[in-house]
């Protein structure tokens, strides 16, 4: 059991996923084929005994609610604890006043009533995998008021753009934290996990409207760098950001190689998602397949090479799928050729014979299009 | 939803002994099939498919797994408010000594209190034996519209083998006036599919005199069957059409399994309305790698693939070495396949590990291996 409530979060608008996004919150986008970015978190902290969670989302709750349910495959037991979807409702004039400080505050009495002394918060659109037990257990004998999750990256200049950093004095203190601009390889990325006291975090909230109310969680802790004590924890494992579509496609591609997916999956501390009860995949005769992902429920009987298949996918005879990202329910028809491409849910891309993304960006085929 | 006033108890007792070492440890209804099922799967979905809410296993020989696999019933959307499905192992009892189920028959005899408990209007047993899929609420219709005291699915067989069953000769309205088990001379092509549909306060009072007869097996077929027949009961067939299968033996499991890749359409699991339900284990899509190939398989979640798979099916967390020639096989959980290891017509059973460059089967048997214990 951990003593603390874990607050899963919604990611500011540095954050901004085309297409993808504006038909589902980017946690309940699809990843690797079975799960959603949501999973990541949850799974990490039932895993880690917590047993309060809240979900707060700013929009479209639709798909994380049937997604959720009562999160029983999470784990949880839903008489000791709970998954809560928290989801304002409130309509700001602007969209610049919908941060997470407001959607906290409008939630505080939920915040106030659980009993456990301490919070977790961690973001929707990160995929990671860590005991957030041990990171409480660290926070608290160090004595900090508030604990940064980060890893420190040697390809910052290319990936992690618009993440935040943090910069630590050597004994691990946190002296700022900055928007990564591409300007160097080695950074310490912010992985936006805060563990603080329930006590700290609900005054930070009331702190933050009163000095702005465009103010997010992370500049009211950056505010407070100097006042307080605020540390690092180092993560080592993998971490993914996802912050636009092409992160998002890099990080599927990644996880195709078994070494680092090895890296993301442990049998001892697992990724729960809700079954859709699909039964295993069926290849066929002409099937042909290399370096590729491949959910339960498709049917397959082209050639698929260095793609993520999502699940109950149809992929045609001499269809040729490469470097793709296909989530749940696509029919790739016969003879279509398909490159460099996330395929949104349920597309069919049937008469047109090629789609292809342009060298570095992939292209996006709009959830449920006929093409 | 409301339940129709039908409940379920499903016969998992059985060993399946010519399953060898494959029920070993588990009885034959928790045997694996088709990737990522257990036998018993298809009975349960079938069950929450046809909108039955209570249903009861009866367990007998190794049930502890079976147990903990069906307790509850969350993986068939079961543990609804008033439903549940409900394990009952054989019990010491006030008045009698404890005992194991003598038959069938007295499987259900022992539970009446359970189902009274529920007060149904009609029973349906049902084996847990059989790869199927079917709608018991046509069943029941069925029953009903006949006014039937029992109704019995039958499959129409090929009229050469009719006698490996236990057949029904029936009049043009498809009652049935005989039933003759595994009968040198059949009459009639249609076999008992093993599955009833009883009037409950009916079978209810057949069970109790049943159970004070000493010379009977207290078995459906060879009893109760006969008793309502020469009582003049209304017994009706149901003829079923489509994919059964009793997967008894390894060879007609290893068929059974072949059937998803080369019969899909017989029994096609990928149909949305008509899903079959299982425990979900968490693990990741599976994964082909850079040598990897596959044709004409069935592959569940959780495999890592660098080898050659052709013709088989592979259930969760099998692993395949490069170089590594699976073809024709059927692969259990579990599975570590080292480098260049080739295996032709096999079963191999849950956890077992084949050593690199290892030998296993013969593309030219006959009959299907089952590979139980670690090869070298």
């Amino acid at each position: 059991m951990c003593n603390a409530l874990g607050i899963i979060n919604f990611p500011g608008s540095n954050v901004q996923i085309r297409g993808m996004e504006e038909y589902r919150p980017i946690g309940a986008f699809s990843f690797l084929g079975r799960f959603r970015l949501i999973d990541f978190p949850i799974s990490s902290m039932t895993n880690s005994g917590i047993e309060d969670i809240h979900v707060h989302l700013k929009n479209r709750p639709r798909s994380i609610i049937s997604h959720i349910g009562t999160g029983r495959h999470y784990n949880i037991n839903s008489k000791r604890g709970g998954i809560s979807i928290l989801y304002g409702e409130n309509k700001p004039e602007s969209e610049f006043y919908n941060t997470d400080i407001a959607s906290f505050k409008a939630n505080f009495r939920q915040i106030d009533k659980c009993t456990k002394e301490y919070v977790v918060i961690a973001p929707s659109n990160m995929v990671f995998s860590i005991d957030f037990d041990e990171v409480l257990k660290e926070h608290i004998a160090s004595g900090a008021d508030v604990t940064i999750v980060y890893k420190s990256v040697d390809d910052a200049k290319s990936r992690f753009i618009d993440c935040d950093t943090v910069t630590l004095n050597k004994q691990k203190g946190i002296l700022a934290i900055e928007k990564n601009r591409g300007n160097a390889k080695n950074k310490n990325i912010s992985m936006e996990i805060y563990v603080l006291s329930k006590k700290l975090f609900m005054t930070l909230v009331d702190d933050a409207l009163k000095i702005s109310s465009l103010y997010w969680f992370r500049d009211i802790i950056n505010e407070k760098c100097d006042e307080l004590d605020i540390r690092g924890f180092q993560y080592k494992g993998f971490l993914a950001a996802i912050t636009d579509l092409t992160s998002y496609y890099e990080a599927n591609m990644e996880l195709i190689n078994h070494e680092v997916a090895n890296e993301l999956f442990n049998d001892e501390w697992p990724v729960y998602t809700r079954t859709s009860d699909s039964a295993p995949t069926r290849y066929y005769e002409e099937a042909e397949i290399k370096r590729s992902v491949i959910s339960n429920g498709c049917d397959i009987a082209g050639h698929v090479e260095n793609t993520v298949v999502g699940r109950g996918c149809v992929i045609g005879k001499d269809a040729v799928v490469t470097n793709a990202v296909l989530l749940p329910g696509c029919v790739i028809g016969e003879g279509v050729h398909v490159d460099n491409c996330v395929v949104d849910k349920e597309a069919r891309i049937v008469t047109v014979k090629n789609v292809k993304g342009i060298c570095g960006s992939p292209a996006y085929v709009r959830k449920g299009d006929k093409i | 939803m409301k339940q129709q006033n039908m409940l379920a108890m499903i016969l998992a007792g059985g060993r399946g002994t010519r399953l060898e070492a494959l029920t070993k440890k588990v009885a034959k209804p928790a045997v694996f099939f088709g990737g990522k099922y257990r036998i018993i799967d298809f009975p349960l979905s079938n069950c929450a498919n046809s909108g039955i809410d209570v249903v009861g296993v009866l367990t007998q020989y190794e049930s502890i797994l079976l147990n903990s696999y069906v307790a509850g019933g969350n993986h068939w959307g079961l543990n609804t408010k008033d439903g549940g499905v409900f394990v009952l192992p054989p019990r010491e009892k006030d008045d009698t000594e404890f005992g194991v189920y003598r038959g069938t028959a007295d499987a259900i005899t022992q539970n009446i209190d359970f189902i009274d408990g529920y007060n149904p209007d009609y029973v349906l047993i049902l084996s847990g034996d059989h790869i199927y899929k079917m709608d018991y609420a046509k069943m029941l219709k069925h029953h009903q519209e006949n006014d039937a005291d029992c109704t019995i699915a039958v499959l129409p067989v090929p009229m050469e083998e009719a006698s490996r069953f236990g057949i029904m000769n029936t009049d043009e309205s498809d009652r049935i006036m005989e039933f003759e088990e595994k009968p040198k001379q059949p009459k009639s092509n249609l076999a008992s599919m093993g599955i009833y549909i009883f009037n409950w306060k009916l079978l209810r009072k057949m069970l109790i005199e049943d159970d004070k007869k000493e010379n009977s097996h207290h078995d459906f077929g060879k009893d109760i069957i006969p008793t309502l027949l020469a009582d003049h009961k209304r017994l009706f067939a149901w003829r079923f059409e489509g994919y059964w299968k009793d997967v008894g033996t390894i060879d007609s499991l290893w068929e059974a399994n072949m059937d998803l890749i080369y019969k899909s359409s017989e029994l096609d699991l990928h149909d949305p309305q008509w899903k079959i339900y299982t425990e979900d284990k968490n693990v990741s899509p599976h994964c082909v790698g850079e040598d990897g190939e596959v044709k004409n398989s069935f592959i569940n979640q959780g495999c890592f693939i660098d080898g050659k798979v052709e013709g088989s099916v592979l259930f969760t967390h099998v692993n395949i070495g490069k170089k590594a020639v699976v073809k024709d096989s059927v692969v259990f959980p579990n599975v570590q396949i080292g480098e260049g290891a080739v295996l032709n017509r096999v079963m191999v059973a849950e956890g077992v590990k084949i050593a690199p460059n290892a030998v296993v089967g013969d593309p030219n048997s006959e009959k299907i291996e089952l590979i139980a214990k670690n090869v070298r």
